[in-house]
């Protein structure tokens, strides 16, 4: 009788079977590397003793001290940029008919596959020292881009706005329909002008999208690798590239100094995406209200968001 | 009633100047395949199809793209063989581990694949096991970079058939669990598995971070490829660049023909 | 009589579609007016253009001896509430309030004080810091009351204020809006699809149809007269019946009209058992009739009797004295010949 009753409560728990696999890949290829990443960034290159020593080296030398402003610097313009562009872009795209809004929004996703390497080289073609637009501006005695590099510092920034905004866009479209046309009337109602609804009413409910989506693109752009390396290989001075110089051993072997500043990387990307999630919840307590009226185009744009976020990882980088 | 919104010259102007902007590099690129002779002039002066058939006949070339094709599919199969069980067993029998679940499966949107590859280096290059610069530890790398995707899809979808409830109610009738999952609950499911399935393989037909650090020196794929290649011969990259966007841009076709079917099998 | 608020001849088109038809309406100060039609009939349309939020195509709306023709919507000093509440959500219910007086430019105290008054008037001075989303439906809508209300408009629009609510919610703030309506003598339109509501709320019901106002009258006046055969239906269950049916019915009809409408409790039900005679008499008549099935309404009992080939509703009051009428039964109708409405050819 007990061994029946044995073998049933465990035949109750075979399901955790199920999860055995996904336990162990877990470990060995997400967990495992951030315990060896993050105990390896407090052991010494030299002799694998305990230390802070790569912490200090990595926010003391100059250099590494560079790389981590330059990556916080090109990330913090390209997503401001990112996030001006797509708030405008996001607005405009709610004003047209449906049909012709998802069109816009299929193209724009669409493009946002094209990241990293190939993007990378579209824009050598197009502002390359042998551009397009360089030869076209040369032939018409245009010399408001005679100082431009693209392989300068303005020249990166351009070409990762060109990532971030498709993104910020197809992030930042659906909360412009969080704001209901009867919010609008109401003020209008009561004596608001358009300027006066959107300071005080519109742009305090859209505030946690815009700085949701400003923490993805900022944590996309910190992360950005692939655009910077196709552009010209490990040459920047940027956090993500001095990480994969350092680890992939092209330059020195200090394997546990990468980790700390891979360590560092993570911990801006890691806020910048919590930042996002707690914007997201309070956006939600303002859209409760609004959620008796489901969205017409839940299925889509639910999708959307998705695909976008799929893309989150610079485009395809 | 409201009345429609009329996207007036504003709207439309701003949208056409995005449009032109997005599409614009992609142009370029696409001009640049097809170039003939493109030099010093705006405009190339004759156009061929040449960099294509070269680009066909290349064997490094088709070598990276079977890299390509295999690598994710085998990576995607194993999401699928681990990932679908996994949530699954969660979702019908254990709902209260599925925020540890949530936690774990976001965190690779968070932490760039350049971090990413730091810890696998470390962990799988000497030591006890030594896989590094294998397929092995790619497979397993973009078996965690496609989480996210599989996840929300996996999930989903037993949401939208109401898996607990199916379970329940083939109990009743007389089905043990595994044959009540494999005959009730994953046939209902494929359909929105699919999406996700087709979104994860492209993410990962894109990938170049962890591809370039973790097996770049031995193994090629496209996107490897065509960052090796960029410097040599520009009509040529041009040629793998468009070749890679149209095999994407097709399966985001079919993506969204599955998502808009899927949305209509769900209102209707 | 001088009219305080003017509609002549409000013409609007949206496309191809005519939604307004040349609607005419006066109201007088302190007025209660109920647009009452079913959805798509122009009543909300109407209500917008009144507001502003929606352009005429033709026609005048005149408030207090000025014409509101161009002018924004924050120019009219008109108020209006909606049916989804359109509560701003990221402000308290005290600063939704105020919202208006702070457009307005009015000091802080001044606002404070006129919030506070509103609050009360709605009976919610607690939740002066509470965000929406926090409160039930009936509270939003109270509040939205109060907000439209803080700034004194000319001209209270409500646009089916009550038609997202649950049932009993609706019943106890009908009669809230209209008391406040009244303690203020606010002139207010009310807009509903709900002939309940018209019914007990107002001082005069329009009933719309197809962009125009097909009849109006007091509660009273259009629930016992009904002109069309539309207001018939409309204001409830009443019996609308072709000419020949009712000729079969009643044997012989005044006037001439095509159809005639029999409100149901004007018939009276007798069982087979009883005495007919004591309900003849002049212009009165007994007709047999089948039970086709009998429902109980809490106070009333809705008979639905095949008489004379025509199918009949029939309430009467739930006494106990009927309820042993079964399904299939036979039972014979005192009919009352005065009660019988002629009714007015469509769009006559």
């Amino acid at each position: 009788m007990i061994s029946k009753k044995k073998r049933y409560r465990l035949r109750g728990r075979l399901w955790v079977l199920g999860l055995v696999p996904f336990a162990v890949m877990v470990l060995a290829f997400q967990l495992a590397p951030v315990w060896s990443m993050l105990s390896g960034s407090f052991r010494s290159d030299a002799d694998s003793r305990w230390t802070w020593h790569n912490y200090y080296t990595a926010l003391n030398s100059p250099f590494y001290l560079k790389a981590i402003e330059n990556s916080l610097l090109i990330s913090a313009y390209s997503s401001l940029i990112g996030i001006v562009v797509g708030l405008v872009c996001a607005y405009s795209v709610t004003r047209f008919a449906p049909t012709v809004r998802d069109r816009i929004l299929m193209l724009s996703n669409m493009t946002s596959n094209f990241a990293g390497v190939p993007l990378a080289f579209a824009y050598i073609i197009l502002l390359g020292s042998n551009g397009v637009f360089t030869l076209l501006f040369r032939e018409w005695g245009w010399n408001v881009f005679d100082g431009f590099d693209l392989y300068s510092w303005t020249g990166l920034t351009l070409v990762y706005v060109y990532f971030q905004v498709p993104l910020s866009l197809l992030l930042l479209y659906p909360s412009f329909y969080g704001i209901r046309e009867q919010w609008k009337e109401a003020a209008s109602m009561l004596g608001a002008s358009s300027w006066q609804f959107w300071r005080s009413i519109g742009v305090p409910i859209l505030a946690p999208a815009i700085f949701g989506t400003l923490g993805i693109l900022f944590a996309n752009a910190m992360g950005a690798y692939a655009t910077a390396y196709a552009l010209v290989g490990g040459n920047y001075n940027l956090l993500a590239i001095r990480i994969g110089s350092i680890v992939s051993g092209d330059v020195t072997n200090q394997p546990n100094l990468g980790s700390a500043l891979a360590v560092l990387l993570a911990c801006t990307t890691l806020l910048a995406v919590s930042l996002n999630a707690w914007m997201t919840k309070r956006s939600a307590r303002y859209l409760t209200g609004a959620a008796k009226a489901p969205p017409r185009k839940g299925f889509v744009r639910q999708r959307g968001t998705g695909v976008a976020l799929a893309e989150a990882k610079e485009g395809t980088g | 009633m409201t009345e429609r919104n009329q996207a007036g010259w504003g709207h439309r102007t701003l949208q056409s100047l995005l449009l032109l902007y997005l599409l614009l590099p992609l142009a370029a690129t696409a001009v640049y395949a097809f170039a003939g002779d493109w030099q010093d002039t705006v405009l190339p002066k004759q156009w061929t199809l040449e960099w294509f058939e070269s680009l066909f006949q290349d064997t490094r070339f088709l070598e990276a793209l079977w890299n390509s094709l295999y690598l994710c599919s085998i990576s995607v199969a194993l999401s699928l063989a681990v990932m679908i069980p996994a949530v699954f067993v969660l979702t019908v029998y254990a709902p209260r581990l599925e925020s540890l679940m949530k936690g774990i499966v976001v965190l690779p949107y968070a932490v760039p694949g350049v971090v990413a590859a730091v810890g696998l280096i470390r962990t799988y290059s000497g030591g006890p096991i030594d896989i590094a610069g294998t397929a092995y530890l790619l497979v397993g790398a973009y078996f965690v970079a496609i989480l996210p995707y599989m996840y929300q899809g996996i999930r989903n979808s037993l949401l939208t058939v109401s898996a607990p409830e199916l379970m329940q109610a083939a109990g009743l009738l007389g089905a043990g669990p595994v044959r009540a999952f494999l005959t009730v609950v994953l046939p209902n499911i494929v359909p929105g598995i699919l999406v996700s399935t087709l979104l994860s393989f492209s993410v990962l037909f894109g990938e170049f971070v962890l591809t370039n650090m973790l097996v770049g020196a031995h193994l090629q794929t496209v996107q490897v490829y065509l960052s090796r290649r960029m410097g040599e011969s520009g009509h040529l990259a041009s040629a793998i660049a468009i070749s890679y966007f149209a095999f994407i841009l097709i399966l985001s076709m079919v993506l969204m023909k599955l998502g808009q079917t899927k949305g209509r099998r769900v209102r209707g | 009589m001088n009219s305080y608020l003017e509609l002549q001849s409000v013409r609007k088109r949206f496309g191809n579609a005519a939604v307004l038809n040349g609607v005419h309406l006066d109201v007088a100060e302190g007025e209660l007016v109920t647009l009452l039609g079913p959805s798509g009939c122009g009543k909300s349309t109407l209500l917008r253009c009144i507001a502003g939020l929606a352009v005429l195509d033709g026609g005048r709306i005149v408030l207090q001896g000025r014409d509101l023709g161009g002018l924004a919507p924050r120019e009219r000093q008109v108020g209006m509430v909606f049916q989804s509440f359109a509560l701003f959500p990221n402000l308290t219910a005290g600063e939704n309030v105020e919202y208006g007086l702070r457009m307005r430019g009015e000091s802080k105290r001044g606002r404070r004080r006129r919030a506070e008054e509103l609050l009360a008037l709605v009976d919610l001075e607690d939740k002066r810091d509470v965000y929406p989303h926090h409160l039930s439906g009936g509270q939003q809508q109270r509040i939205a009351l109060a907000r439209s209300l803080a700034v004194q408009p000319k001209l209270l629009l409500l646009d089916e204020p009550l038609s997202a609510l649950d049932a009993q919610i609706r019943k106890n703030l009908r009669s809230e809006i209209r008391s406040i309506q009244q303690r203020l003598n606010m002139t207010t339109l009310f807009v509903t699809h709900d002939q309940e509501e018209a019914l007990t709320m107002s001082d005069r019901v329009c009933i719309m149809n197809k962009g125009v106002i097909v009849q109006e009258g007091t509660p009273e006046q259009i629930y016992m007269t009904p002109r069309t055969e539309f207001a018939a239906r409309f204001m409830g269950s009443y019996n609308v019946m072709t000419r020949p049916e009712a000729l079969r019915l009643f044997g012989s009809l005044e006037g001439s009209s095509d159809s005639y409408a029999l409100r149901p409790e004007s018939v009276k039900l007798i069982g087979m058992e009883e005495d007919p005679s004591g309900h003849a008499g002049r212009g009165k008549r007994i007709v047999d009739g089948t039970v086709d099935s009998v429902s109980v309404l809490g106070t009333i009992v809705r008979y639905s009797i095949e008489a004379a080939g025509v199918k009949l509703t029939i309430d009467a009051l739930n006494d106990g004295r009927l309820i042993g009428i079964g399904e299939r039964r036979n039972v014979r109708l005192a009919l009352d010949c005065s009660q019988l409405l002629q009714l007015e050819k469509e769009g006559a």
